[in-house]
């Protein structure tokens, strides 16, 4: 229907639901290569499935081996080739769509929107809206000072110490005799916190989100908002999950967009052809 | 150009999945380590692969594939109860024998293969016992007296897993699995600088410089420079003990 000459369409879709199908996808994928892995490790692992350990299928072990493949022409220990491969298609990904990864793959994301959605009915209108914005602001940089120290001390000792603090390994190792201490307080406290805020681990504290993020600066496709057509609702900022203003931007280029789609016209913006993810100039 | 969700979808899995095929094609896909043990860099066996170098990753199927020694045998040798011995991980039998007063495990099938194949294997470096099982294999093999000796203080009898006497009179303390500064295979001299060995002290050790890189891994240098690992990892691992 058409409101004060613009085309509103009623009973649009909420949320992109294709990106929780690849979302489930993918965290169903990795659950069950996780457990082969230690299947196999007994002689029982399933032939058909992959049994790699997570460290190999975890691009973010390519980052941080970087450095030590530059110097010394070895991967750090428990990093193989293929988390290099996967490092590479990251950041091919990521050139052309954003830090989609996060978004659509990653099910440490896809576990803490889980929780989010248990936390949303719970505390409603206040959910994801708890720390005050001076605050919040400063903390989303601190996942680069994870980033920063992760980086140098793997550089610095050659092995993978993030993985005794990494929430994504140690939910995925719940059975394993791999599982650090560390790792599950730092989960159980994402976890819990995923309960008031959305994505919590990838707004402060992702060293992955924070290199993907920098991707937002020139990616080929970009979220845009058509200021001719937009009736500043501000659903687009309300349904954010990473609580980006996207109804005062033209072009999102915050280094914590995701490309969920999730503010675009194709889900909850209620004005056809407003918001977009598209290439090319803004009108 | 716009694009939709059903096209990222798209876009995103043909991407993901088609790079690693790509890179599969391109034999980048390696999830695991290299199964490939070290060879002996000079003497009459130089070029053959050396049993120092079995590590607990390897299953019995990768010792085969690297000293030809059947994986049927080894899983005789150990008393391993398994459908399919080529599967069995190496470092599975310090579990399996975990109740024995000695350990039994990486370091015995680097005896057991060093002992049935005829390659080198320096006794005085590393302390590994062996099941009687093992042993009675073992004696079909042409083996000098000496190793005779070290067999005969080295034995577990399985039925009560007890040591030889000499043996637990001398049997090391095991903090290989405990230990965070316990010298493996992969350990990089950065981690041995971390734990309060200095450059002098690493030098003195190896006879020669450091390599510039600090994030070497020690078991490389040392093999590419046509040392002993075996000998370097003893005498540093007292150097770092002894901090």
């Amino acid at each position: 229907m058409k409101l004060f000459g613009r085309q509103i369409t009623l009973f649009r879709p909420r949320s992109i639901k294709i990106r929780k199908v690849v979302q489930i996808f993918f965290f169903v994928l990795i659950g069950f290569i996780s457990i082969n892995h230690t299947l196999a490790e007994s002689g029982k692992g399933i032939a058909f499935l992959s049994d790699a350990s997570l460290h190999a299928l975890c691009p973010f072990g390519g980052v941080v081996t970087i450095y030590q493949y530059a110097t010394v022409g070895t991967f750090v220990q428990k990093i193989h080739e293929s988390s290099f491969a996967l490092m590479v298609i990251g950041f091919v990904l990521a050139l052309l769509f954003g830090p989609v990864f996060c978004g659509w793959v990653c099910p440490l994301g896809s576990v803490q929107e889980f929780f989010s959605g248990i936390g949303r009915k719970l505390f409603k209108r206040r959910f994801n809206r708890i720390l005050p914005a001076k605050l919040d602001r400063v903390l989303r940089y601190t996942r680069y000072v994870v980033l920063a120290w992760v980086v140098y001390m793997t550089a610095a000792s050659g092995t993978l110490i993030f993985s005794d603090y990494d929430p994504y390994f140690a939910l995925f190792n719940l059975w394993s005799s791999e599982l650090a201490i560390g790792g599950v307080i730092v989960l159980a406290v994402t976890l819990a916190l995923s309960l008031v805020m959305e994505r919590p681990w990838c707004k402060y504290a992702c060293p992955y989100g924070a290199v993907l993020g920098i991707s937002n600066l020139f990616r080929v496709f970009k979220i845009k908002r058509q200021e001719s057509t937009c009736i500043a609702c501000g659903a687009c900022s309300k349904r954010c999950p990473m609580n980006i203003p996207v109804d005062t931007q033209k072009v999102v280029r915050d280094h914590q967009c995701i490309s969920c789609l999730e503010c675009t016209s194709e889900a909850v913006c209620p004005v056809a052809d407003t918001v977009n993810y598209s290439t090319g100039g803004v009108k | 150009m716009k694009l939709k969700s059903n096209v990222l979808a798209i876009s995103v899995l043909v991407i993901l999945f088609g790079g690693i095929l790509l890179s599969s094609g391109l034999g980048w896909w390696q999830t695991e380590s290299s199964k490939e043990a070290a060879t002996f860099t000079e003497g009459e066996f130089a070029g053959m692969p050396n049993p120092a170098d079995i590590r607990g990753s390897y299953t019995f199927g990768d010792v085969q594939a690297n000293f030809g020694v059947p994986a049927e045998v080894l899983a005789q040798a150990f008393q391993v109860e398994t459908s399919d011995p080529a599967a069995f991980p190496v470092k599975e039998l310090e579990a399996q024998y975990e109740d024995s007063a000695v350990e039994i495990g990486t370091a015995s099938v680097r005896l057991f293969v060093a002992l049935y194949t005829g390659l080198p294997y320096d006794l005085t470096v590393e302390t590994s016992y062996l099941p009687d099982s093992a042993v009675q294999l073992l004696q079909t093999r042409e083996l000098t007296a000496e190793q005779n000796d070290y067999l005969a203080s080295h034995t577990v009898t399985l039925d009560t897993l007890a040591a030889p006497e000499a043996a637990v009179e001398t049997a090391p303390v095991v903090e290989e699995e405990e230990s965070d500064t316990f010298i493996r295979g992969k350990t990089t001299f950065a981690e041995v600088l971390s734990w309060g060995v200095t450059r002098e002290q690493i030098e003195a050790v190896l006879g020669l410089p450091m390599p510039a890189e600090n994030l070497t891994v020690i078991k490389d240098f040392v093999l590419a420079s046509g040392l002993d690992f075996e000998s370097v990892k003893t005498e540093l691992q007292a150097v770092v003990d002894a901090r």
